[in-house]
């Protein structure tokens, strides 16, 4: 919720999403290209820098939206730097590490980091349902964009749904001890089951009154300075890849 | 009962529906709507109200019966049901059951896009309907940060937006807050200032009495009686059987009548402004 917040209020909402994603792709290519860990940490930094600097996300807020990310890079970090082996003397288990292990544990973390980067760029300046206009517009299947359309839209009626139905059950003690917990979110899942077929025929009905008998029509969102914005993002993110190809 | 006339530019006749788990919808319903009208239909829950207008926008298809629209038989074909629901709007009870996109204005225009509206032509439609409904400045933020009755508002400029003769509500006021309804009802008489046929469905016989032309009551699947709201007074008997209620208005106004307080009048008050007013105006009178 936090990441959708801040797709909707950030400074570049209204830039075209086209323009974001090139510069977040471009970022991608470049993490892909790097040969150093310095530069690639670098390229991690100046990425952050616009996303909180260009786009105003405030550093609190995207620190809490990388942490879980972040996280999990770490364990995958310290899993390729270091190795379990075997020893004679008790405890019989160490841990080893080399040169090479190290090299490649800095080197994979430094892309990932850069990949992770240009991702939160892209998902927090621009909200997904421009994402799925655009995809609509470059000529992704149809059936794939409604489902996301449609995924996007109920995410939010069930999580509403799953709110009213968990504070109904708290109100009535129903998550006072685990086994009640348990009891409590199988008729909670059973619900939600009656609701989303009924939900699905609701919304049929609702297409087919406004005379939809097809794929799913919305008006494309215009953007301001569309060429403008393409060409200063094509010219950040050649900037980007150009740094990926500096050695130190 | 009101018979129809040659203004009707929807009708019911003898339509019968049951659901396919066996539930009854309509039983042999005849009603019709007049065009320019303000019609309000009751009934009590489970009484086929959204049925009835599932059937007048061709969700739904008679298995006994037909429906009319301009005393033509409804053609049941892609175009004559794209035609149909081009003159038909239908506002769904639950707002989230009926808006497809997280963006205003993408749901807004996917009515008009079905239509085969060139792209300009949508763009305008979609601007004209979200001021229609005050929803302007809301265009670009997400559905669901939205209060239940704006997001009313967004499902009506949905509708709007397909410029239908036709705007069928089903509970317009349920959920909303008494600021909103009246909102919402200033929103409606805009809209048949503007010419619309507007029908709803409504439990609230009071807001029924003080803004409709005509009142239909529906009970177990067919219509029971239709009246023209200033016929209301003289039924209060019958809409007590009924079990809708009676306008709190109408009685009152017969009780200070009875009393000798009032005269009946030729238009009797339809609103609790309208009955203030007679009240105030007869203190005056006094002094």
């Amino acid at each position: 919720m936090l990441i959708e917040q801040l797709s909707y209020s950030n400074r570049w909402r209204r830039v075209h999403p086209a323009a974001k994603s090139v510069f977040a792709l471009c970022g991608m290519v470049a993490a892909y290209l790097t040969h150093s860990s310095v530069v690639a940490f670098m390229m991690a930094l100046l990425l952050i820098a616009v996303t909180c600097l260009g786009a105003g996300i405030p550093l609190v807020s995207y620190v809490r939206v990388c942490a879980a990310p972040l996280l999990f890079l770490l364990v995958s970090g310290a899993t390729l730097a270091v190795s379990v082996g075997w020893q004679d003397g008790f405890p019989w288990l160490c841990l080893e590490s080399s040169q090479a292990q190290l090299f490649a544990a800095s080197h994979v973390a430094g892309r990932s980091l850069v990949c992770l980067a240009a991702l939160l760029f892209l998902a927090l300046t621009t909200p997904l349902n421009d994402l799925i206009a655009l995809l609509r517009r470059i000529g992704f299947p149809a059936v794939l964009t409604d489902l996301m359309t449609l995924c996007y839209r109920t995410l939010f009626v069930f999580v509403e749904a799953t709110h009213d139905i968990t504070t109904a059950q708290a109100s009535r003690l129903g998550y006072t001890t685990p086994r009640l917990a348990l009891r409590s979110l199988g008729i909670m899942v059973a619900s939600l089951t009656v609701q989303i077929w009924q939900r699905s025929l609701a919304l049929h009905q609702a297409a087919l009154s406004r005379a939809n008998d097809g794929p799913l029509c919305f008006l494309p969102p215009g953007y301001p300075a569309v060429a403008g914005s393409l060409f200063v993002s094509i010219l950040a993110g050649c900037a980007l890849i150009a740094l990926a190809m500096v050695r130190i | 009962m009101t018979t129809s006339s040659n203004t009707t530019i929807l009708e019911l006749q003898e339509v019968g529906y049951r659901y396919p788990d066996g539930s009854r919808g309509l039983d042999q319903c005849s009603i019709s709507f007049e065009r320019g009208m303000r019609t309000a239909v009751l009934g009590l829950n489970g009484a086929g109200k959204t049925t009835l207008f599932l059937q007048c926008n061709g969700v739904l298809r008679p298995q006994t019966g037909e429906v009319l629209i301009d005393g033509t038989p409804l053609n049941y074909d892609r175009q004559g049901l794209r035609n149909l629901r081009s003159r038909i709007g239908l506002v769904f009870q639950n707002p989230d059951a009926q808006l497809f996109s997280a963006s205003v204005r993408e749901d807004v225009s996917f009515g008009p896009l079905n239509l085969g509206l060139p792209i300009e032509v949508v763009r305008d439609r979609v601007e004209q309907s979200l001021a229609a409904v005050g929803m302007s400045e809301y265009a670009d933020r997400p559905v669901h940060a939205m209060s239940y009755g704006q997001k009313k508002r967004v499902c009506i400029a949905g509708v709007l937006a397909m410029a239908p003769e036709v705007l069928i509500l089903d509970e317009p006021m349920s959920g909303l807050d008494a600021a909103m309804q009246t909102e919402l009802a200033v929103v409606l008489e805009q809209l048949h200032n503007n010419g619309m046929t507007i029908i709803i469905a409504t439990h609230d016989i009071d807001f029924a009495y003080q803004w409709a032309d005509r009142i239909s009551v529906l009970e177990a699947g067919r219509c029971s009686s239709t009246w023209h709201a200033t016929e209301l007074p003289q039924v209060i008997e019958q809409l007590k059987r009924f079990g809708i209620g009676v306008p709190k208005v109408a009685e009152l106004h017969r009780h200070l009548v009875d009393a000798g307080i009032t005269t009946a009048g030729d238009r009797p008050p339809r609103s609790h402004r309208q009955l203030l007013h007679r009240l105030a105006a007869l203190r005056t009178v006094q002094l």
